[in-house]
């Protein structure tokens, strides 16, 4: 028994590393090419260590001051491109939007799951599965009606045309897995409560919620994340730096030939910023929601 | 006498109500779009113009190169407000033909004098059903660029001038192991250059069209465009002398490693010559040079990009029209007698421009001969020419032939496979599109 | 017990059902009536009704063979292999170890981060002259010179599987984990009891048990499969050729590039049964009796 939880302990280790070199092993070489000048990331085979930190990118990103060494601003352009400076607004607009959708999902999301788990009504099946169903239709096909109600709303190049349609494309998969999760959750609280004179209103606020905590930060995790990755809809719908996102931005500076790869890494690792804090407000009840949700 | 004064002092309110009216700030404004080059520059010219006209108020969006087209389309699906932008030659059919942009002589017929001082191939881009639409915003041609210190190494003292010859100083350079693929070439398939450098190709041999006058494909077997093909596959299977990473290459990455110093040779716009002789940029400044094409004619592919006027401009009245008009002649036309803004760019990124009197401009001469050479620069646009086959599905066509000729080249299907399938694609659409 | 409370429950799924609505039964007409008509936009003045013609166009057009069987193929290595590496993951999720915990934490980033951003991060990483994975194999002395990974048809395929899986196996193995502590303690170990090895524990106990979980992750990533299109379009733009071109980045073509919004919404309604159909066979081939 002690050998065989010795090959255990061991097995599970080494495949735990090797899964996070996996996982993170990208973003680790991001980092440090953030942290170089471009002439040393054009080099065979790659410096695995950095030969030199130089934190003149993130300083232009931050200041505007231009790094002056050539071997920092990058192999043949001399010009560096103002547009990677916009990757702090955009990651703003990014941010507000993706937690304004975020507060839509639950304000939204939760009460049709209430009423979907705990009620009975007409129309309750067919409804649902037109919930559920109201997102398979591919983005390509709708992209144009959209920007037409966008526009007719006059709402064209705002934020709140993108959390408009972002909440549109997550409140159904929100619906769905609170729907799962309130199922689990067992009724005799809330009955007591019912029983001593509440209303289901109140039932709801003041006894389910609160015991549906993890399920609704597991819910606010997905909607906060797709919002901020979707990339059709923003590119095609934001038009200045009123609203432009940060997807589309980094697209747009990849082919920007002004911009050098260690630039474009900068970039990329102030987008995964935003992404480390919610991880870390959610970290606990991410895993936990998503655990007592699905099991017959 | 009351009466007399009580006349005056209202023919006085009149007058000074009269003259507020004209004197009344009607600021008009203009919806500027372009792509993403150069911007801190454009928004420069724009402040310029806007102080010039200071009743005319510029409201600017650039977008990414690679998205422009398609975010033009969706504007103009919508009606987003747009009154004046970029346009380029292989977009100018379709544009036109769907009614978005409109022919500027019949709003400013002054601007038909501006023709005869650009370059016949910038014209025949910017033509559509005999009328003009645009000016040049800037004009180029695709050009042969090498590395004159790898090609001294090897022992060459001139550049190639045929294709034969340039598969000859490869196959040197590359048994010397002064480098491992002498050609690199951008042919991505999102690159929008790539059908252009294709048909620099075809240009560059005797009787080289892609089309003929009723817009028939050439793609018979030892036509030109059969050869350009059968050269390209040829370079990278059977010699090896072109860089298979050529087919995932936009412009960028394709200058970044020939600046670098891993190619001898390469096919790419005149402007990127500018930044890669600038020593500011790089110690490898110097090394490189345009030489004429190579191939029996020496010719190759010229093409302008210009800006244009909106069909929802010209919706806008009279008003939103003057104000385009001078928006468009201050940029692509003359103030004072020059051509002020296709000259800073000249002057500032070495951008090639199609307005010839900026040749017997001294200044921009010197310009130029800092990193190029004016002459053979003069003598390639004399022989440079148009694209063909320029109508409303060129476009749609255009992307099946890059995947054509990818495929080719991969050996996936053979040559004479992928030319007549791309043939019987542009036959359909011909004849689909005439079906009006 | 349901409460029988109609009208409340009306009002409760009222906001969520009516933005839903707004957005989806307008666009939802527009497309199935764009898909109707020859519209063209660079022939703006003729737009005739050709019913069933723009579908029959699309099924038979150059690229739907292949396009269909590549956007096949790139799904179903996908599925699998985020299904099959979730599940192997989701066990060392589930040990009691504290590596595990840690893990738990930060195997989900790379699936919190946009499609966009995963593209541009893997292109560089797979780049033909600086790339770090042709680093890699040369200091490993597994190649003697960088390789053009994304100009051969076939290894693009697999970098774009990479990049992709990369993506989405954590939240399949987090979804799996959900699935493995939901198991109770003693079916385990009356199994064992019962003379069990592990292949059997895992047959006849955890498999069964995690069906409803496996259902979901294959409905969900198999639409996701079939109908990615960011990462596509950044990292290799739907070539080398056609290798790459997907029927969701012809979906985008047909409407941008060749501005045919006939066959653009055509397509993209044949996508949708085409994903519809699939969910209703995985259904029947797990065959559960509920969904929710």
């Amino acid at each position: 028994m002690k050998r065989g939880s010795f090959v255990n302990f061991f097995l599970v280790h080494i495949l735990s590393v090797i899964v996070l070199l996996f996982v993170l092993g990208p973003f680790i070489w991001i980092f440090l090419c953030s942290l170089q000048g471009e002439a040393d990331l054009f080099v065979v085979p790659p410096n695995w260590v950095p030969k030199r930190v130089i934190l003149d990118n993130y300083r232009y990103i931050f200041t505007g001051e231009i790094p002056t060494a050539y071997e920092v601003r990058g192999l043949i352009r001399s010009r560096i491109s103002q547009e990677a400076r916009y990757i702090l607004p955009t990651l703003l607009n990014s941010f507000i939007i993706a937690l304004a959708v975020m507060a839509i999902n639950l304000a939204l999301a939760s009460p049709a799951a209430y009423a979907f788990s705990r009620f009975r009504f007409t129309g309750k099946t067919p409804l649902y599965i037109y919930v559920i169903t109201s997102r398979l239709l591919p983005a390509m096909a709708i992209a144009i009606p959209f920007y037409f109600i966008v526009q007719s709303l006059n709402l064209l190049d705002t934020k709140l045309s993108l959390i408009l349609i972002h909440s549109v494309y997550t409140i159904p998969f929100s619906t769905w897995f609170l729907t799962l999760y309130f199922g689990e959750i067992p009724r005799d609280v809330e009955f007591a409560a019912l029983v001593d004179g509440c209303n289901p209103l109140q039932a709801f606020f003041y006894v389910l919620l609160p015991m549906a905590i993890p399920g609704l930060s597991a819910a606010a995790a997905f909607a906060f994340v797709f919002s901020y990755s979707e990339f059709l809809f923003s590119l095609l719908i934001t038009q200045t730096l009123k609203s432009r996102t940060m997807s589309v931005l980094i697209a747009s500076l990849a082919n920007n030939p002004d911009v050098s790869y260690a630039l474009l890494s900068v970039c990329v690792v102030l987008a995964i910023v935003p992404l480390l804090l919610i991880g870390f407000f959610f970290r606990n009840y991410v895993t936990k929601g998503m655990t007592i949700t699905i099991f017959k | 006498m009351l009466r007399k004064s009580v006349f005056l002092v209202v023919v006085l309110v009149v007058l000074g109500l009269g003259f507020n009216a004209f004197a009344a700030d009607k600021t008009i404004e203009l919806n500027f779009i372009s792509w993403s080059y150069g911007v801190e520059t454009v928004k420069d010219n724009i402040s310029k113009f806007e102080a010039l006209y200071p009743n005319i108020k510029v409201s600017y969006s650039d977008f990414s190169w690679f998205d422009y087209h398609d975010i033009a389309v969706q504007r103009f699906l919508a009606n987003t407000p747009t009154d004046v932008m970029y346009g380029s030659d292989h977009w100018l059919q379709e544009w036109a033909a769907a009614n978005w942009i409109v022919p500027l002589e019949d709003y400013f017929p002054d601007f038909k004098n501006y023709e005869k001082e650009f370059a016949p191939y910038a014209v025949e881009g910017m033509t559509y059903q005999g009328k003009l639409y645009g000016l040049p915003y800037y004009a180029d041609m695709v050009v042969f660029l090498y590395n004159k210190e790898m090609l001294k190494k090897a022992g060459f003292d001139n550049p190639p001038q045929t294709l034969d010859e340039l598969v000859e100083q490869s196959k040197v350079l590359k048994e010397k192991g002064i480098c491992k693929y002498p050609l690199a070439l951008c042919f991505a398939k999102n690159e929008g250059q790539s059908i252009e450098i294709f048909t620099s190709l075809v240009y560059s041999f005797a009787n080289g069209n892609m089309f003929d006058a009723d817009l028939n494909p050439l793609f018979e077997k030892d036509g030109a465009v059969y050869k350009a093909l059968k050269f390209l596959y040829e370079a990278l299977n059977t010699y090896e002398i072109l860089d298979p990473a050529s087919l995932t290459w936009g412009e960028i990455d394709l200058v970044k490693s020939f600046g670098a110093g891993n190619h001898a040779f390469t096919f790419v716009n005149k402007y990127n010559l500018a930044e890669l002789n600038n020593p500011a940029v790089t110690n490898l400044a110097g090394q490189f040079s345009i030489a004429l094409f190579p191939g029996e004619t020496h010719s190759c592919v010229g093409f302008v990009r210009f800006y244009c006027m909106t069909n929802m401009a010209v919706k806008r009245g009279k008003d939103v029209i003057d104000a385009c008009g001078k928006f468009l002649n201050y940029f692509g036309g003359k103030t004072d007698g020059t051509y002020v803004v296709p000259k800073r760019w000249a002057l500032e990124k070495g951008l090639g421009f199609a307005q010839l009197p900026l040749y017997d401009d001294p200044e921009v001469v010197n310009a130029i001969n800092q990193w190029g050479n004016v002459d053979i620069e003069k003598e390639q646009a004399k022989l440079a020419r148009a694209k063909q086959g320029m109508t409303p599905f060129y476009g749609t066509w255009d992307i099946f032939m890059r995947e054509q000729i990818h495929k080719a080249l991969l050996k996936e299907i053979s040559i004479e496979d992928a030319l007549s399938a791309s043939a019987k694609y542009w036959n359909d659409l011909k004849q689909k599109f005439g079906k009006k | 017990m349901f409460m029988r409370e109609q009208r409340f429950s009306y009002l409760l799924i009222f906001p969520a059902v009516a933005l839903i609505s707004i957005f989806t039964i307008y666009p939802l007409l527009y497309a199935v009536r764009t898909s109707l008509y020859d519209i063209v936009l660079s022939m703006p003045f003729m737009k005739p009704y050709v019913g069933v013609g723009n579908y029959q166009a699309v099924l038979g057009s150059y690229y739907f063979r292949g396009s269909l069987l590549n956007t096949l193929v790139y799904a179903g290595m996908s599925v699998c292999l985020v299904t099959l590496l979730g599940l192997g993951v989701s066990f060392l999720l589930n040990s009691p170890f504290r590596v595990s915990g840690v893990l738990r934490i930060l195997i989900l980033f790379p699936w919190a981060i946009p499609f966009v951003v995963s593209g541009v991060i893997w292109k560089w990483i797979f780049n033909s002259s600086y790339g770090v994975f042709n680093g890699l194999l040369y200091t490993l002395g597994i190649v003697d010179s960088y390789v053009s990974w994304l100009s051969h048809p076939f290894y693009a395929k697999l970098c774009l599987v990479t990049a992709h899986i990369w993506k989405e196996m954590p939240f399949a193995s987090i979804l799996f984990l959900a699935g493995l502590q939901a198991v109770p303690r003693e079916l385990f170990d009356a199994c064992r009891v019962d003379g069990g090895t592990s292949w059997s524990v895992f047959r006849y106990v955890i498999f069964p048990l995690l069906r409803p979980v496996l259902l979901v992750v294959v409905i969900y990533e198999t639409m996701i499969g079939i109908t990615t299109f960011d990462l596509v379009y950044v990292m290799t733009g739907g070539g080398p050729g056609d290798s790459t071109s997907l029927l969701s980045w012809y979906t985008y073509a047909e409407t941008f590039k060749f501005l045919n919004l006939g066959k653009g919404a055509a397509l993209s309604i044949i996508l949708a049964l085409l994903i519809l159909a699939i969910i209703i066979g995985y259904i029947r081939v797990i065959r559960l009796e509920e969904v929710y």
